[in-house]
């Protein structure tokens, strides 16, 4: 407050200067708005697709949390279970915890599919029907005609989309199943299709089987074990503290606990590179507007040279005159900030009621492994305020040459300018 | 004491190649009260003189004294300090912050100064009163013809009562009539004040006006006269300026 007021001269002369060359302060406040309201509507695009497409994964299939025996994500064979049975403080805090939805076990296998002279490679995941249905939206994706697993089905599979095409099989027909059990037994079984689903994952849709879990555990010899708990949460943001919980227990020793970031490492890896990419045109925009209020005070300082000089030969220290002329860059670069707020909030809040749908193209989208067609924009404190920050800071730091410039004036040299 | 006591002062400025000799030896004292002018034609080096003296330009050489403080020895912040504090500064145009009102640019000193707001206003408006702008006190530069920027001019440079104020030709842009009016301003207050006036010009009837005439050619003084009769002209020329003023 008190250094408000010693300065108040300096900040008053600085708002009128600004004012000064209206159209000027004009065109850099339009400057700076369209650079920040920019930043604020891409980041919040990309949050809000990044958020949508982890969702997607998530309600896909990944589920929020997954519980293997340690080594399983890294190979991914049968060989991995676990008996949930073994693990009771575990099995009862997922019971209880208030963040948990719901949990399902699954097996998971590779094996062959044939039919006729067709095989392929598929993905078998063996699933509790009921539990499933509450963690995965899988069964809201099998097509017409077709329908789900049910708990009383034996030898009954579901399968994606494109595999069903391509062993030109349909729903009702019969297929053979190779697999190796988990005692190292050759498994095999003709199974019956009971229906077809179409999740749009190109991962899923071309190579996955699912089966009921009382049958994988006859057709692969499982006893009690399964090869993970998929555990779904109330809320995505709880994942990192109810993991964190599991991984406290003594009992997860033995034990791989995963978050989604770690289930999809794929998607996770996709959005750094497009943050980085995001960050160095933000950074770039940045540059712009502060290279705009830079070039405005520059000019400013200039047209007042003898100005300048005048107030330095009646007693203005030079300190006086780099505050002066840095004000203007704080008004300046805070008033574009400000408009580039509402700009950029307004315009990402309207894409946040009307996401960018693409579902018109979902075919090419699906050539590029897009399963999300739907883009709201999520508009975040931290985008709003991070964004304000540097693209002020930036503006103000960027007067400091000029500032320092106009301080260094020769008041003769200056008053000699008219 | 005297207030400017300047010995075998010179400058030179180099130019590209060459240097020039502004000022070549110059010895003077002004005392306080004193209302000077420096004429001399143009080139003569008067601006060179009146820089030195305010602490705006270092000198060659010689010795330079002003309100009791040795300039040769001091800072640059010192030096923006005796400014603010014991100079008042008028020059040729200009010479106002074009954002400020005619009282914010008389207050603006003070305000430097450190004076607080009620006095500030209150000293300011006084001021302007006298130098005839009561009614213009809230015009911007801009909407002031030259006279009354100048006058107000002269309003910021004697508002803090500085011992000394320099105007290097503060009539040159102003016509006969208004220059005239101008200096009896100046006048008047260096009489009722006591403030010391030096200014430069190379304009006749501004000469005439001086009490001490000094003349300047080539850097070095040639002459240096006090005259009696200047006072009785300035009173003169004064009210009837005062008349043609309504
Ligand atoms: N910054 C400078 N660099 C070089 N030479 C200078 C500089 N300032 C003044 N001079 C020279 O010094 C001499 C004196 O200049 P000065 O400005 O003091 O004269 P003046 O009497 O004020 O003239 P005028 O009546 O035209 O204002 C001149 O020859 C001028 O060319
Ligand atoms: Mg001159």
């Amino acid at each position: 407050m008190k250094l408000m007021k010693k300065h108040s001269i300096e900040a008053m002369l600085a708002w009128r200067n600004v004012w000064k060359n209206k159209r000027r302060t004009i065109l850099t406040l339009l400057t700076i708005m369209v650079g920040c309201a920019m930043i604020i509507f891409f980041r919040a695009t990309q949050d809000g697709s990044y958020e949508k497409m982890i969702d997607d994964s998530i309600a896909a299939n990944t589920s929020h949390i997954q519980i293997h025996e340690k080594g399983f994500q890294e190979n991914m064979s049968i060989d991995y279970a676990f008996a949930p049975d073994e693990y009771p403080s575990i099995i009862s805090f997922l019971q209880k915890s208030p963040a948990v939805l719901a949990t399902s076990k699954r097996i998971h296998a590779g094996g062959l599919i044939s039919h006729g002279n067709n095989t392929f490679v598929v993905l078998i995941q063996a699933v509790d029907p009921v539990q499933e249905q509450k963690i995965s939206n899988l069964h809201t994706t099998v097509q017409p005609g077709g329908r789900y697993l049910t708990p009383d089905d034996r030898k009954k599979i579901i399968m994606g989309a494109t595999l069903a095409k391509n062993l030109n099989v349909t729903t009702g027909d019969t297929v053979s199943m190779i697999s190796q059990g988990f005692d190292g037994s050759f498994a095999a079984a003709n199974v019956e299709i009971a229906g077809i689903f179409r999740t749009r994952n190109p991962r899923y849709d071309q190579a996955m089987v699912l089966m009921p879990i009382a049958q994988a555990i006859e057709t692969f010899t499982m006893g009690d074990y399964v090869s993970s708990i998929a555990v779904s949460l109330k809320h995505t943001s709880d994942m990192e503290t109810v993991r964190d919980q599991l991984r406290g227990l003594p009992e997860s020793k033995g034990l791989e606990i995963m978050g989604w970031d770690e289930l999809i490492p794929e998607l996770i890896q996709a959005i750094v590179m497009d943050k980085l990419f995001g960050y160095i045109f933000y950074f770039i925009l940045i540059l712009i507007t502060a290279f705009g209020v830079l070039n405005t005070i520059q000019m400013s300082v200039f047209e007042r040279t003898r100005e300048l000089g005048i107030m330095m030969s009646i007693g203005t220290k030079p300190s006086q005159i780099v505050i002066m002329v840095m004000m203007e860059s704080v008004y300046i670069s805070l008033l574009g900030v400000l408009l580039g707020i509402l700009i950029g909030s307004g315009i990402s809040y309207y894409f946040f009621l009307h996401p960018f749908d693409f579902s018109e193209y979902q075919k090419e989208m699906e050539v590029f492994a897009q399963v999300t067609t739907v883009f709201p924009a999520k508009l975040t404190l931290n985008n709003v305020s991070v964004t304000a920050f540097f693209t002020f800071l930036a503006g103000v730091l960027f007067s400091i040459a000029p500032a320092r410039r106009a301080a260094k004036l020769n008041p003769l040299k200056a008053i000699r300018q008219l | 004491m005297a207030i400017i006591s300047i010995n075998n002062l010179v400058k030179n400025y180099d130019g590209e190649g060459l240097e020039v000799q502004a000022l070549r030896g110059v010895d003077l004292t002004v005392e306080r009260g004193e209302f000077t002018a420096i004429a001399g034609p143009s080139g003569s080096g008067k601006t060179t003189l009146l820089n030195l003296i305010g602490g705006l330009d270092q000198p060659t050489a010689g010795n330079l004294t002003v309100a009791g403080k040795e300039l040769n020895n001091m800072s640059a912040r010192e030096l923006s300090d005796m400014r603010l504090h014991n100079i008042g500064f008028i020059f040729q145009a200009y010479n106002l912050i074009p954002v400020l009102t005619a009282l914010e640019n008389v207050e603006y000193i003070l305000l430097l100064q450190g004076v607080d707001k009620a006095e500030r206003r209150r000293r300011s408006t006084e001021i302007l009163k006298e130098v005839g702008l009561a009614k213009e006190i809230n015009r911007r530069p801009k909407e002031l013809s030259g006279g009354q920027q100048q006058r107000v001019a002269v309003a910021r440079a004697i508002v803090s009562e500085p011992e000394l104020v320099l105007a290097d030709e503060p009539t040159a842009n102003l016509d006969q009539k208004t220059g005239s009016g101008l200096l009896d301003l100046m006048h008047d207050l260096n009489h009722r004040k006591n403030i010391t006036f030096l200014f430069s010009t190379h304009d006749r009837m501004v000469m005439d006006y001086a009490e001490r005439l000094i003349r300047l050619t080539d850097g070095s003084i040639i002459s240096d006269e006090r005259k009696k009769s200047s006072r009785e002209s300035g009173e003169r020329k004064k009210s009837g300026s005062r008349k043609s003023k309504k």
